[in-house]
């Protein structure tokens, strides 16, 4: 939304960065976006808080990371349980070896055979000789395992070796404990390092959010304020006096587009009173000015044409006789009745100018009007070829019929004028705006130059030899005094138009 | 699980040393040290025991990886160290074979010396009694009168703790969905878990004013 004419009044480039220039108006729509943006997130900065201190509060809570930490004691004390198994179980196969060693491998196999986990029994005499040695070949039904050794001195010398079979998961999962109970037991080190950081980022995040949210508000705002402050700019220029100034509303459709366009038309319609005042202002004081011609024009012409009346009646009665006297008194005569005849006419347009009547408009159609002034006008039709082109519907106005009848009238004897020595065309058409009637008057004639078409309302001036300048005066007032509007322009094709609005009853 | 200890570098005796410098509330007995001089090095031994009293097998002996991170710096009173080290331990204990796993990272051997310490008496042992730790170069020790300050921080925030505590925030689902995405709010505040913060543990202790002449293998 831009305020027309937008060149700088003292003729000062605008600085570049002019845009970046912030309004009071804009100040605070920011602000209060920025505060609304903002606001709610130090809520949710405080509930963040809260809820990183109870989510740590869950995730280390002393009882778990106690008993994470117990873990690897746990398995220490299976250990343990599994070492004494093992042993009291070496313990009883070494008590019931064989006296005879030849009777041991089958005492060891049977004893691999019935003791679980057990994979290899080894009997070592007092010097050192395997006295016996039996291993299974079945596979661990426990999957992978380590071994572990359990040794017994025998009584009568020499050792039973036993190797039995621990399941190796359990060192794969006391390893994985124990990673996770470290990775624990740190982070509740530093629990509060953690929840500071997490109410850090997410206090970093909520910031970000916030400018974000702050920047696009502020940059949707200057949208609105943007054009609310051209539209207080152009005011300033109305009340400056500046009536040629205009808002562009832009595309939009909402309320601020709404005000500019307002702001629009009210300029339009204070230009056109204004213009209007002014025009009948000083209409009237030509009026005034023609009102004293046309009565000090007209007090002498009686004398003077009763005197030559007087002279032209002695000289008839006259006994001399001078052809040469009576030539010239006939000549004269004719130059003083037709200059009268002039001044008289004169006279009588200066006092019909003068004593125009008050407009009192009627409710009438103004289509119907003009096929009535057009039938009533027989004149007009020997004159020239009239057409009349209306469109469907009323077109409510109200007019004074006698006045508006004139200004057809005026437009008319224009038209024919300007058509000699031809016959005139003259196009009469009817329109309705939305809140408008529209009546045009058009001809086929050479056309009005474009930089007379404001000066040929002004009273007395005229393009025409035998012209008074006051016809199209007469027109423009009793327009005006209808609250309507006229304006000259051209008719496509050539020609002169005339276009005469009047307000919708 | 392999954990990646904190590995002493100067930077952290720096910063160790300020904390010393900061951590005025020693502890109430002097700190009984030995210095000496071993081929034109400075070495320290020191008694920590009551940074390790018998009651903290129940911390060593948990079956996870404990870290303990030594500090020692020498200086003329009022004035700057003279002559620090670091010294950071891992201490794992097998609870299959029962036996102390520890690795021990100084600036001399950054790669860790790995010793297994049968018992918590033997742990203790090694712990409360650091034997040659190396100070520095013999040419460092003040000229008049010097303290010797010792800072044991038991399981320390570490910068590398730090990071594994990041990655575990930033992407907690990743041992059970590899290859999950990582979500912003856990990034960020991973990013923003930056500045380490002092552990528990800390124990500090200050010597009484040495002299010169008390340096044995001069």
């Amino acid at each position: 939304m831009n305020a027309a004419p937008a060149p700088a009044p003292d003729g000062v480039r605008r600085p570049r960065l002019a845009w970046l220039r912030v309004s009071r108006f804009e100040l605070k729509i920011a602000l209060a976006l920025v505060f609304a943006a903002t606001f709610p997130l130090l809520g949710a900065l405080y509930l963040a808080s809260r809820l990183a201190e109870e989510n740590l509060e869950l995730g280390l809570n002393p009882r778990v990371v106690e008993r994470l930490e117990s873990i690897p004691t746990l398995y220490r004390d299976l250990f343990q349980a599994r070492k004494q198994l093992y042993a009291q179980q070496a313990k009883d196969i070494a008590m019931g070896l064989p006296r005879d060693p030849a009777r041991g491998p089958a005492y060891l196999a049977a004893a691999v055979s019935r003791t679980p986990r057990l994979r290899r029994a080894v009997w070592t005499g007092p010097d050192g000789r395997v006295l016996a040695q039996v291993e299974t070949d079945q596979p661990n039904p426990e999957g992978e395992w380590r071994d572990v050794p359990a040794r017994v001195t025998l009584p009568r010398g020499g050792l039973l070796e036993s190797t039995f079979a621990i399941e190796a998961r359990f060192f794969a999962e006391l390893d994985d404990a124990r990673e996770l109970a470290e990775a624990v037991r740190d982070a509740d080190r530093i629990r509060a390092g953690i929840r500071r950081g997490y109410v850090r980022s997410f206090g970093a995040l909520l910031l970000a959010w916030a400018v974000v949210a702050a920047v696009l508000g502020t940059l949707l705002a200057r949208v609105t304020t943007r054009r609310v402050s051209r539209l207080v700019d152009a005011v300033r220029k109305l009340a400056a006096g500046d009536l040629s100034v205009q808002v562009d509303p832009g595309r939009s459709s909402d309320e601020v587009a709404g005000l500019a366009r307002a702001f629009n038309a009210m300029v339009r319609e204070v230009k056109e009173s204004r213009d209007r005042i002014v025009y009948l202002e000083k209409i009237s004081g030509w009026q005034e000015v023609a009102r004293r011609l046309a009565h000090e024009i007209k007090n002498p012409l009686t004398p003077i044409q009763l005197a030559f009346q007087q002279l032209e009646a002695r000289w008839a009665s006259s006994p001399a006789d001078d052809p040469a006297f009576e030539k010239l008194l006939r000549e004269a005569g004719e130059i003083v009745r037709d200059e009268i005849g002039t001044l008289q006419r004169l006279v009588a347009d200066f006092s019909a100018f003068a004593k125009l009547p008050e407009v009192k408009p009627e409710p009438g159609d103004l289509a119907e009007f003009v096929d009535d002034f057009v039938r009533t006008s027989p004149q007009i039709g020997e004159a020239a070829d009239v057409e009349v082109s209306r469109g469907a519907g009323a077109v409510p106005v109200a007019i004074d019929r006698t006045l508006m009848r004139r200004v057809l009238a005026n437009l008319a004897a224009n038209a024919i004028d300007a058509a000699r020595p031809g016959r005139a065309r003259i196009h009469l058409g009817v329109a309705r705006g939305r809140d408008r009637a529209v009546l045009t008057v058009a001809d086929e004639g050479p056309g009005i130059e474009r930089d007379l078409r404001e000066r040929i309302f002004d009273p007395y001036f005229t393009t025409k030899n035998d012209g008074t300048g006051l016809g199209l005066a007469i027109v423009k007032k009793i327009v005006l005094q209808h609250g309507g509007e006229i304006q000259a322009g051209e008719r496509p094709g050539g020609g002169a138009s005339f276009t005469i609005a009047l307000p919708v009853s | 699980m392999s954990r990646s200890a904190a590995r002493p570098r100067p930077g952290a005796f720096l910063a160790a040393a300020a904390l010393l410098a900061a951590h005025g509330a020693a502890a109430a007995e002097p700190l009984a040290a030995a210095i000496s001089v071993r081929g034109g090095r400075l070495v320290a031994s020191l008694d920590l025991s009551s940074a390790f009293p018998p009651q903290s097998e129940r911390t060593f002996g948990n079956g996870l990886t404990n870290v303990v991170a030594l500090h020692v710096t020498l200086a003329a009173p009022g004035e700057p160290p003279a002559a620090l080290t670091g010294r950071v331990i891992d201490i794992l204990f097998d609870v299959w074979d029962e036996t102390y796993a520890v690795t021990t990272r100084e600036p001399n051997a950054p790669g860790g010396v790995r010793t297994v310490l049968p018992d918590y008496a033997a742990l203790r042992a090694f712990l409360a009694y650091p034997r040659d730790v190396d100070l520095g170069p013999a040419s460092s020790l003040p000229q008049g009168s010097f303290v010797v300050e010792a800072r044991v921080d038991v399981n320390p925030v570490s910068q590398e703790l730090l990071e594994r505590t990041r990655e575990f925030i930033a992407n907690p689902s990743a041992t059970q969905r590899p290859g999950g995405s990582r979500s912003v709010l856990g990034a960020m505040a991973s990013f923003l878990l930056r500045e380490p913060e002092t552990g528990g543990g800390v124990h500090v202790f200050r010597s009484r004013p040495m002299a010169p002449a008390e340096v044995t293998g001069r």
